[in-house]
């Protein structure tokens, strides 16, 4: 096989496998730089003596594969097919073996032997794994020699096994890829056809496979060179064969597993036997629910019993205090100026401002999940739930993921291609509970409800979840006709909460929370008040009171009173402006009462539950209406949302009140 | 196995790496390579790849499963009929 007593050698491998480190050692200062004919990409040759023997050593370009993805594949192939070097010398990253033998499958069908060069035999080891390199040597059919090569290990070794190639010293018989039995005898029935076509030196073989892969370039070639009739008939099985891809190249797979499976012991690394066994309960189908549930609860747990009483002192002495020093201030000036600054503004804005304990205890509470690598389990646990309760994963996996904004839940959408099930799916995307209703929940339900808070906080969640559920068993129906979908997940490695980039997550999203309390809500406030004044400076006879009184018998269904009704519709605006207009309405900026103690004093428990379910599910704010017009583009779908959530609020809301009424009494 | 990990993907449902890489005996690199080889076919796509756009000025971003660094993929029409 030697060419005029020189020994050609084509160095391949994956990027970042050595392969420069290699050939430098391998070559040392004989090296010639230069492009390869008609590319700019660089190739490097070499050359170097051993035994008396002269060698030339050419670098191919780093690939992950052999097939016409990209430029440098087609150089590393047509290298070794057109110049038939005497060795290819594969070099491999030992610690991700799996991966790197890949292009060893792809290699071993082209017309030169292969010697493996394993490299980074010690990363390998630091990472725990086990690599007998004689038992994949006598797996694959071809020399392997380990090798470190950053610390000159195994060189003198690989030259050897590369010299005993090159002159035949020792036997040759590489195990080869297979395909699966039905497309073997395709591949055969191409070979046979094409047999006479195919252009030399190309392997015949090989191209049949190439074909059946739909490899572009070779493709091409055939077609040119293929009588009209025969290609006629070689395009028809390829078209009926169009799947054979996934065989061919499975069929590598299938090699690099049975390689493999007994050269290589992998104890696992204790991270990853951490994260597995607690992922076998995280993200079980049951399990994965109930323990969400669970954290759920404990989140809700957590938030009220440390925030509520901060939340307490803070009405009491900021916005108490605020609300004095104010009265005495303003105490000439006119009555519509002193309304404004204390009913307006402090009972509005203060008393939303007032939950930023409450608010910081459950963004680090989350933040605390989320950096944990809880989030991502909780999205799997609960689309694993709602697929097994025959909902489309489809719509449901955007849904999940925009956990806290309805915002990206409706822009997450996108990922469904049918225009219909992508539009239904917009249409319950304002039922995933999202932050800033949990924070109207977290804030109400304790006034409410004292101990029981927990329960029905968590009580609402799983209402929400349920309407949501049953409005996409429908949809499912409907737009999916139970059409199956699937996902994949990466679920990250748990690992030790980093403090940081919890306070960074906090803080951002109080002052966030803060910025929207300082403009939208307190210009929501000013107008409530302002509505709540005039004409006669009395709410009972302003123009908000005349307004609410209009919707008083919807009211009157689940036992509210106008004012909470009002407050109901100014969360459209923005969820948190319901506990603003609470405040203005009940007086929160007076000093005389909290507003904490005049709500729980003017609902019952019936009628207090019906307003936060009717919360939760009611029309979502101002921002999720413009995104699900921007995403859908229809004015006509956009009101019919607003509506169909208005009916289902208020429906559920007063079905709840009748019943607990019911129950009460 | 190309073929064995669509067959198990199009029964639909959610699958992590970790139960697809023991139901199939690879590892999680592997697996990784298996589902970009189904993507460059045609037959998996990747989901939340223009998030960082639309999500960049959200200040809730963080609670969002995809920009926790999990890659999620999907089957697309060609992967459901499995042709």
């Amino acid at each position: 096989m030697t060419k005029e007593g020189l020994i050609t050698l084509a160095l391949a491998g994956q990027p970042n496998v050595g392969k420069s480190t290699v050939f430098n050692l391998l070559t040392g200062m004989n090296q010639h730089v230069g492009n390869w004919p008609g590319k700019t990409i660089e190739q490097k040759t070499g050359t170097f003596m051993y035994n008396g023997t002269r060698f030339k050593l050419v670098d191919l370009p780093g690939t992950y594969s052999l097939s016409a993805n990209s430029p440098e594949e087609v150089i590393a192939r047509n290298f070794i097919i057109k110049e038939r070097p005497d060795v290819v010398v594969a070099l491999l990253d030992a610690a991700i073996l799996e991966r790197s033998l890949y292009l060893v499958a792809e290699l071993l069908p082209l017309p030169a032997p292969v010697v493996i060069a394993l490299n980074m035999m010690d990363v390998a080891e630091q990472e725990g794994m086990r690599i007998e390199p004689h038992v994949l040597e006598a797996a694959l059919g071809v020399p392997v020699i380990p090798m470190v090569a950053t610390k000159n290990q195994g060189v003198r070794e690989l030259i050897q096994a590369i010299d005993d190639v090159a002159h035949g010293r020792v036997k040759y018989h590489p195990r080869l890829p297979e395909i699966r039995a039905d497309h073997r005898a395709v591949l055969e029935e191409i070979e046979a056809l094409i047999d006479s076509y195919v252009p030399e030196p190309y392997p015949k073989s090989w191209v049949a496979l190439k074909l059946l892969e739909g490899d572009s370039e070779i493709t091409e070639m055939m077609r040119a060179c293929t009588p009209d009739d025969v290609w006629e008939q070689v395009h028809a099985i390829l078209m009926a064969h169009e799947d054979a891809i996934i065989d061919v190249a499975g069929g590598r797979y299938d090699w690099i597993r049975r390689m493999v499976r007994a050269a290589v012991t992998r104890p696992k690394a204790g991270q990853i036997t951490r994260t597995d066994k607690l992922d076998r309960w995280a993200t079980h189908p049951f399990w994965g629910m109930f323990i969400l549930a669970g954290i759920l609860g404990m989140v809700f747990w957590l938030t009220y019993t440390v925030g509520a009483p901060l939340q307490n002192l803070l009405d009491v002495y900021v916005v108490g205090t605020a609300a004095n020093w104010m009265g005495a201030l303003l105490v000439s000036a006119p009555t519509w100026v002193r309304g404004l600054v204390m009913d307006g503004i402090i009972g509005g804005v203060g008393t939303v401002i007032t939950f930023l304990p409450i608010l910081v205890i459950f963004f680090a509470t989350m933040g605390l999940l989320e950096d944990i690598g809880y989030m991502a389990r909780a999205a799997y646990a609960m689309d694993r739930f709602m697929h097994l309760m025959g909902l489309h994963g489809k719509s449901f996996l955007p849904l999940f993921l925009g956990f806290g904004c309805n915002v990206p839940a409706i822009m997450g959408a996108r990922v469904i291609e049918s225009q219909r099930a992508r539009l239904l799916t917009i249409m319950i995307a304002p039922l995933v509970p999202c932050t800033a209703r949990m924070v109207v929940v977290t804030f109400l339900a304790p006034i409410f409800f004292g101990q029981a808070a927990t329960l029905v906080s968590w009580g609402l969640i799983g209402l929400s979840l349920t309407v949501l559920a049953v409005l996409g068993i429908l949809i499912n129906k409907i737009a999916f006709r139970g059409e199956r979908a699937a996902f994949i997940m990466e679920l990250p490695l748990y690992h030790v909460p980093n403090w940081r980039t919890i306070a960074l997550l906090v803080w951002q999203r109080c002052l966030a929370f803060l910025k929207k309390a300082g403009t939208l809500i307190l210009v929501m406030a000013v107008i409530v008040w302002a509505l709540s004044y005039w004409p006669g400076g009395d709410v009972e006879t302003s123009f908000l009171a005349q307004f609410g009184r209009l919707l008083e018998p919807v009211g009157a269904l689940m036992g509210m009173s106008w004012r909470m009704i009002v407050a109901l519709l100014t969360s459209f605006i923005a969820k948190e402006n319901s506990l603003a207009t609470m405040g203005v309405l009940y007086g929160a900026g007076n000093e005389e009462a909290k507003l904490a103690e005049r709500l729980s004093g003017t609902l019952t428990p019936a009628a207090a539950l019906a307003f936060l379910v009717v919360q939760m599910l009611f029309v979502p704010c101002v921002a999720t209406v413009a995104a699900m017009w921007q995403e859908t583009r229809s004015v006509r779908w956009t009101l019919f949302n607003v509506v169909l959530l208005l009916v289902v609020s208020f429906g559920v809301g007063i079905l709840v009140y009748q019943v607990a009424g019911w129950l009460g009494g | 196995m190309l073929r064995t990990l669509l067959e198990k993907v199009t029964t639909g449902g959610v699958h992590s790496y970790a139960d697809l890489c023991r139901e199939l005996g690879v590892s999680e690199s592997l697996l990784e390579q298996m589902l970009m080889d189904l993507e460059r076919m045609g037959y998996l796509k990747r989901v939340g790849t223009d998030c960082e756009r639309h999500c960049a000025n959200c200040s809730l971003n963080g609670t969002c499963a995809i920009s926790q660094g999990g890659q999620v993929w999907t089957l697309t029409e060609k992967g459901t009929t499995g042709r």
